[in-house]
């Protein structure tokens, strides 16, 4: 590992692999192709930029994922931060079978999640759409969100807590001013895995979802006849979305001094 | 007395409910019920017209004791294997060499890692189907080039859907390792070659011994994702190179046959508890998977 | 950390509302209509003439054979979907299965469009449930420039020379039935010691098998992936429109021939939208639109006759009328024969 050649090397190649898809995406988003499927270069164009918007399909898919995903990320952080705690703090019956239960999500394949759910919201028939799609989200979420607070409340020192109380502060209080603040990072940090879970889900979501398609699902299907260009476009956009909002957030890359976050 | 319990019903069971009661809900009606039901499906059988009966048979599991079904597990666990190993090699001394770097750039190269992710994974997928077709970039490259005379056939076969696997889930070998590998005391490293070890048996006998749990969590990870995801071989594989997967998902679909697709899930299921004992046998920790 | 929070909860409401707005600028004045068909098959742009016309916002999902419509109609709950397209001998089976809603014949004032010759078929006697759309085969594409060998029939694509070469429907049916035609069965076959024999048959095609695709196979054969296809006949005629190296070839022994029909499933919410699609899809405009983009057979005679030459006389998109005459159409065979057939599926895909 001494040789800065080897390791220079070594790492570009391994980002080349991680990026030659993506570059496939972005510059396919500028092919003036309109023939399926898509695949030979007819030229540079923007069009597919501008006809995206007219793609109503596509971009209800693009906001039913959104909607999917906040909403089951906000439901999951904040039932999973509740519960963690919870569990942390109190003894009771059954702790051992949720604490196991909390794995499943994690370890076993989505594909026996799917259609576990499938089975059960089909037996009971609950309607296919947007709430089974988040149901199904939530309960792949909460595991994470518990195990990143977790993380978080073993290193964390009751005392604190008990001081609050001493010094006046109802449960209520203590728990907004002095536990939270404390399990922050590791709220946020379950959090945004729950987010990047959900907006990429594809498994689990293909099995519920009824009518109401999410944008993984909505490619799904366009992977089917060939990707159009404006599938692509999109993408780029979202690529772009997420480069800058990591370029804004974590600036402090850029600064000289790294800091851990 | 009665003051005394209601005292602990305060103090205790009550903020239990609250906190934990929504999880307990949430795990006991959508994670432990459907996969009960899912085992009781799996000893159901199916009438004329692929309505599920609750007719108890052994049938679907003899089905699948058959040789062929055999041979697509075998399959299976042989792609998952060659990705794990190949995602151990490729992503081992990246994260290493990542993780051990002094560069101010360390939280961009990480980054990096990251963001290709946040890109749907199926229309990356795509972009490799693409980028291998017999008029993909590739291809035509190498024609042009005279490198080959004529296009290499590379889509559609096993070796397409392991890179597709590879591609998929390498960031959850890379991630655990860089953890591990960024908590390697550096001093340690430095005692070691002090007291003149080779910088080989160093990494022999200090590094992978202290990065091992990386190892084996995102071994885990990658393991076990890779028997379920239908989609890469659907895309990359072409129907050649079938995984576990798709076997559930084509008799949740066009199938049509619920009770055999629920026993292949319970093998499935089954398949993971193992490895999720091996890897708890091996020390791993459970709560490192979700982190 | 909450200034972050924040600007991720910003960047994502905005992008979504930015999305949502693009979403639904489109009116629906009259409701909706939640159609479930096959990919590659209904052209977007009469979908969209049709929301136009009538203020009605059309759903569209795909499927990728009968079997997969069955599958969701099963596990959906009732009510998800307004209007099917299932083939000859699926109508057959939800018909058998009380799925399907009688389609109210005052509405369909475009049926007499449809040619007689495709009326009344024995799946659905007096067309109460069904009403055609359009119908084609399934037939084989050779790439002249890449094979040298002569293809004629289905027997011939399970020659060893043809190793790696061809692209299949992703079909169980449709698979072993030109295996059967090959051996001089019915695609139908239900004899459990003939099976055995189609088996080894079948098994023998395993290697010649590139790609499984029943959505898109036009894609690799026109990429030049496979050189060989057996597919539908307009996926051929479409792939033959792009590459002029690329032939239609009937096979001798008949070919596998289907009729796919507008139907509307039990429990339909909207069925007064499903009859106006239904009847604008039986229109001489909408065929038209239809055929143009997906050049299957038309069984809509006012259609045919506002097409030009181009597709008339084109073999591969007008199918030839003795090939249909020649050809045969699947039936339902009962859970115990699917099992069998499911088996071999399995065997040749591992």
């Amino acid at each position: 590992m001494k040789n800065k050649g080897f390791r220079v090397i070594f790492c570009s190649i391994v980002y080349i692999f991680l990026f030659l898809p993506i570059s496939v995406i972005v510059v396919n988003s500028f092919n003036a192709t309109t023939t399926k499927p898509y695949m030979s270069w007819k030229g540079f164009t923007l069009d597919w930029y501008v006809k995206l918007w007219d793609n109503s399909s596509l971009l209800e898919a693009f906001s039913n994922t959104m909607i999917i995903a906040i909403v089951s990320t906000v439901l999951a952080t904040v039932i999973g931060t509740l519960g963690a705690i919870g569990m942390y703090r109190y003894k009771f019956k059954g702790k051992g079978l949720i604490d196991g239960l909390l794995y499943i999500p994690v370890v076993i394949p989505e594909i026996v999640l799917g259609i576990s759910l499938l089975t059960i919201f089909a037996n009971v028939n609950i309607p296919r759409g947007m709430l089974t799609l988040i149901l199904a989200h939530v309960t792949f979420c909460i595991p994470f969100v518990i195990f990143n607070v977790r993380a978080r409340l073993s290193g964390y020192d009751n005392s604190i807590e008990e001081a609050s109380l001493d010094l006046g502060a109802n449960r209520v209080r203590t728990f907004f001013e002095v536990t939270l603040p404390i399990l922050a990072p590791g709220i946020f940090g379950g959090a945004l895995l729950a987010f990047t879970l959900s907006i990429d889900d594809v498994i689990i979501s293909y099995f519920v979802y009824g009518q109401t398609k999410t944008y993984p699902l909505k490619v799904m299907e366009s992977v089917k006849s060939g990707v159009s260009p404006d599938v692509n476009a999109l993408s780029t956009i979202i690529l772009i979305a997420t480069i800058l909002f990591v370029v804004l957030t974590q600036g402090s890359l850029f600064k000289k001094k790294d800091r851990r976050i | 007395m009665a003051g005394k319990s209601k005292h602990e019903f305060r103090a205790n069971t009550l903020p239990a409910i609250i906190t934990v009661g929504p999880v307990a809900l949430i795990m006991l009606l959508l994670v432990a019920a459907p996969l009960m039901y899912v085992g009781v499906m799996s000893f159901c059988s199916i009438d004329e017209y692929y309505n599920v009966t609750h007719d108890l048979t052994l049938g679907n599991y003899v089905r699948l004791a058959n040789t062929d079904y055999l041979k697509i597990y075998v399959q299976s666990l042989l792609i998952a294997f060659i990705t794990t190993i190949l995602c151990i090699l490729i992503g081992y001394p990246f994260s290493y060499i990542i993780a051990r770097s002094k560069s101010r750039f360390k939280r961009i190269f990480y980054m990096l890692v990251i963001i290709p992710f946040w890109t749907n994974s199926l229309i990356r997928i795509y972009g490799w189907r693409s980028f291998l077709g017999t008029n993909g970039w590739l291809n035509s490259s190498l024609v042009s080039l005279g490198i080959v005379s004529e296009p290499i056939d590379f889509l559609y076969k096993n070796g397409t859907t392991i890179l597709g696997m590879v591609y998929c889930l390498i960031p959850f070998m890379i991630l655990p390792l860089y953890t591990a590998i960024e908590k390697l005391d550096g001093t340690l490293l430095e005692a070691s070659a002090d007291l003149g070890a080779k910088p080989v048996s160093t990494f022999f006998t200090v590094i992978l011994p202290l990065t091992s749990s990386g190892i084996f969590s995102g071994s885990l990870m990658v393991f076990i994702p890779c028997l379920g995801y239908f989609f890469v071989a659907d895309i990359l594989g072409g129907g050649n190179s079938d995984v576990i997967g798709n076997l559930i998902e084509r008799q949740f679909q066009s199938g049509n046959n619920w009770p055999l697709g629920a026993a292949l899930s319970i093998i499935l299921i089954i398949v993971t508890l193992v490895l999720v004992k091996a890897y708890q046998k091996l020390g791993g920790d459970m709560d490192a998977l979700g982190v | 950390m909450k200034k972050k929070i924040a600007l991720l909860l910003t960047t994502m409401l905005t992008m979504s509302l930015m999305a949502g707005c693009g979403s639904t600028s489109k009116g629906a004045e009259n409701g909706e209509v939640n159609i479930f068909v096959w990919t590659e098959y209904v052209s977007d742009t009469a979908i969209s003439d049709f929301e136009k016309k009538f203020g009605i916002k059309v759903n569209v999902s795909t499927y990728s054979s009968n079997e997969d419509l069955l599958a969701k109609l099963k596990s959906e709950s009732e009510g998800t979907y307004d209007v099917i397209l299932p083939s000859d001998y699926t109508v057959e089976y939800l018909i058998a299965q009380n799925k399907l809603e009688p389609l109210n014949k005052e509405a369909l004032t475009n049926l007499s469009n449809i040619d007689p010759a495709y009326l009344d078929e024995p799946f659905d006697p007096g067309n109460v449930y069904s009403v055609p759309y359009e119908g084609g085969v399934a037939c084989i594409a050779v790439n002249t420039k890449k094979v040298e060998k002569e293809i004629t029939s289905y027997a011939d694509l399970f020659d060893p020379s043809l190793k790696g070469q061809i692209v299949v429907l992703d079909d169980y049916r449709a698979v072993i039935g030109i295996t059967e035609r090959a051996m001089g069965l019915s695609m139908n076959e239900t004899d459990p010691d003939k099976l055995k024999e189609v088996e080894e048959k079948l098994l023998t095609l395993k290697d010649n098998v590139k790609l499984y695709d029943s959505d898109s196979p036009k894609s690799a054969l026109i990429s030049g992936d496979c050189s060989v296809g057996m597919v539908w006949s307009a996926e051929i005629a479409l792939a033959m429109d792009e590459n002029p190296d690329i032939e239609i070839v009937y096979p001798t022994e008949g070919s596998y021939v289907f009729l796919d029909n507008w139907c509307v499933p039990t429990g339909a919410k909207n069925y007064d939208n499903a009859m106006k699609f239904i009847d604008y899809m039986l229109s001489a405009e909408a065929a038209k639109t239809n055929i143009e983009d997906f050049p299957y057979l038309c069984p809509n005679t006012a259609a045919l006759e506002m097409m030009g030459d181009e597709y008339v006389l084109n073999k591969a998109k007008n199918v030839p009328a003795e090939v249909i005459e020649k050809g045969e159409f699947l039936t339902y065979l009962g859970t115990d024969t699917l099992a069998i057939y499911d088996e071999m599926w399995t065997k040749l895909k591992q």
